[in-house]
């Protein structure tokens, strides 16, 4: 070796450079031997090489593909190279490696016109989504509206399973979180309301605010994240199986067979996880109400029987519906959206849970706007 | 030529295996399995449906422990309380074509083939292309590096796998099934690809595989497991197996039912 180099460098009298191995040239030393070559040429610039591969005990696919580089560099910089005592079955595998340079990686160039276009194809795209959305929900209202006249066709067991799943199932959650929103709730408003001796209205605020909005938004954001995500998972899994293509061989209508008994089984769980979360929510305000206010549980039952009314729970429990199905059926949607490959399945389960909890938000921008119109 | 019989006391072992049994918790798939592969040499595994050799492939690659006995890789054991590092480092010597390919979907099929060369070696970025132009070439599907796996059929797919297990130059080379799912001529020249990668590299080569036409053509050897006596029946040259006494062995190789009892 000389300065380190993984190969012996002689120099012939006719000025060329011989740079004999007697060691692999495998992956473990390919960055190497191609380092000291490139410091060779750079300090010593030859205008001939003999790579000398004699005393070489072996070369793997590393070896092969560095000594096309190798050629490659060579004919780049004007060099003359000469390969010797190649062994025939590397010899061999060279040649399956083109000589032509790989051509370099594209790079995208920016131009205002290809903003302009991408922006195109992606309001092309969200255009197509929304069409094929709306004609996944008109076949389903479709087949819920036959399936009314019709109740043998549906799947019952089906849907109890999954009414269980995302209702029985999610309650300890909903409890859970909504328990401690009405607590954090209450602590806020008992802030403002106590400077004014206000403390018994934390009790209306509490109630007006859950059961009217917070309730209902609440708890469609927890079934997005818990069955939506499921429901376009498991879609999208059978879809990559083929599952859903041998269903549709089979004859069965998909939406019948597999979006009904999800959405209706999570229109009937979502409003009874929303008057659980109402329940919760006031228990967790009622405990911060006694602890820290010096309200009576008494006292603050009595202040929201007297502020609500059917119509405020109503409100929510009509929201919660229609959250429940837009969850559901985009849930199923993604699901049914997914290409091939366990990456789309991913890709449409966090879609279904984004595109959830964006309905459910603009949902209830319209709500809002309809029921303070009409006065409720 | 004749190869040496694969004998659990050769010194050319490649994997040897010692009296292992596996399973899954009580369920015991396989028990007193007791074999070696000699260097360079192609066993078969064969057996009928859920007799266990995908379970042994995977004891053998280090997926499933043995429930007891010893595995040995060139001489290495890899099980029983191997660090992870052993195991790691064993692996690198090994390639495997699992019986769906397993390829990656989200990487074309020149990211699929240089995903373990740019994790575990040091190559240089720059022959990373052109390693992975031979090894795509060495499986004759030279143009379709930038194709994804779900533009192929199911027999290239295969072959990018094959590519992919043969990223890092293994000295032994696992496949489950590599003939299933393909058409009698796919089929054959995947056959023919082994049978080169054999000859060309020398790599020593354990298949997993019922398909009769393949063993005939691949084996220097071949084991065959049975369910009802949870290990090896039968052990030797395909040919030989073919004309075995054995009823069970003889019903595989003539396709025929099982025998009763």
């Amino acid at each position: 070796m000389e300065g380190g180099l993984p190969f012996e460098v002689r120099l012939t009298s006719e000025g060329e450079y011989i740079l004999a191995f007697n060691s692999p040239l495998t992956y473990d030393n390919a960055g190497a031997v191609w380092e000291g070559l490139n410091s060779l040429i750079r300090e010593d610039h030859p205008s001939s090489l003999v790579i000398d591969l004699g005393a070489t005990p072996r070369i793997d696919s590393a070896g092969i593909a560095l000594l096309r580089s190798i050629e490659r560099m060579c004919e780049r910089l004007g060099l003359n190279l000469r390969i010797e005592s190649m062994p025939p079955s590397a010899g061999h595998f060279l040649t399956l490696i083109e000589k032509k340079e790989p051509p370099p990686p594209e790079k995208p160039h920016i131009t205002t016109s290809r903003v302009i276009t991408k922006l195109g194809f992606l309001a092309l795209h969200a255009w197509d989504e929304v069409v094929g959305f709306y004609r996944f929900c008109r076949e389903f209202i479709a087949l819920s509206a036959r399936d009314l006249y019709h109740t043998r066709r549906f799947r019952w067991n089906e849907m109890l399973y999954y009414l269980e799943l995302t209702g029985a199932n999610a309650m300890s959650i909903v409890f859970l979180l909504s328990f401690l929103l009405g607590m954090v709730m209450a602590f806020q408003a008992a802030v403002q309301l106590r400077q004014f001796g206000a403390n018994i209205y934390v009790a209306d605020l509490l109630s007006l605010a859950l059961t009217r909005e917070l309730a209902p938004v609440f708890t469609a954001i927890i079934i997005a994240g818990r069955s939506g995500s499921a429901f376009a998972a498991e879609i999208g899994t059978m879809k990559v199986n083929e599952e859903l293509d041998a269903l549709e061989v089979m004859g069965f209508n998909l939406a019948e067979f597999i979006t009904m008994p999800k959405v209706i089984a999570l229109m009937i769980a979502g409003p009874l996880l929303t008057m659980w979360a109402n329940f919760s929510g006031i228990m967790g305000g009622m405990v911060v109400g006694i602890l820290t206010l010096d309200l009576t549980s008494y006292g603050f039952m009595s202040e929201i029987f007297s502020v609500l009314s059917v119509k405020d729970i109503m409100t929510g429990l009509i929201k919660s519906e229609i959250f429940a199905m837009l969850v559901g059926l985009i849930g199923c949607f993604r699901g049914f959206e997914t290409g091939t490959g366990a990456d789309s399945v991913g890709r449409q389960t966090t879609s279904a849970v984004v595109s959830g909890i964006f309905a459910i938000i603009f949902a209830d921008a319209i709500f809002t706007v309809i029921f303070h119109s009409i006065g409720w | 030529m004749q190869k040496n019989a694969p004998d659990s006391s050769s010194d050319n072992a490649a994997v040897c295996l010692e009296k292992i049994s596996i399973g899954y918790g009580d369920n015991i798939v396989l028990k007193d399995i007791d074999f070696c592969v000699n260097r360079g040499d192609i066993v078969t595994v064969l057996g009928g449906s859920g007799c266990g050799k995908s379970t042994l492939l995977k004891a053998i690659i280090g997926l499933l422990p043995p429930l007891k006995g010893k595995i040995y890789l060139q001489g290495e054991e890899i099980s029983g309380n191997v660090s992870g590092m052993t195991l790691a480092e064993a692996r690198k010597r090994i390639g495997v074509l699992f019986q769906s390919a397993a390829l990656i979907g989200s990487l074309t099929v020149a990211e699929n083939v240089a995903l373990p060369i740019v994790e575990f070696s040091k190559a240089p970025r720059g022959i990373i292309h052109d390693i992975v132009r031979l090894k795509l070439e060495m499986v004759k599907l030279g143009g379709f590096g930038e194709y994804f796996p779900s533009d192929l059929s199911g027999g290239m797919k295969k072959r990018v796998g094959l590519a992919r297990a043969m990223a890092l130059d293994p000295e032994i080379l696992f496949c489950d099934e590599p003939s299933s799912g393909l058409d009698p001529v796919t089929s054959a020249e995947m056959d023919q690809l082994l049978l080169e990668l054999n000859e060309s590299l020398g790599i020593t080569m354990v298949v997993i595989t019922h398909d009769l036409p393949s063993i005939m053509t691949i084996s220097d050897w071949s084991i065959m497991l049975d369910r009802s006596v949870r290990g090896i029946i039968a052990k030797g040259p395909p040919e030989e197996l073919e004309n075995s006494p054995d009823p069970r062995v003889h019903a595989f190789f003539h396709r025929q039912p099982a025998p009763e009892g």
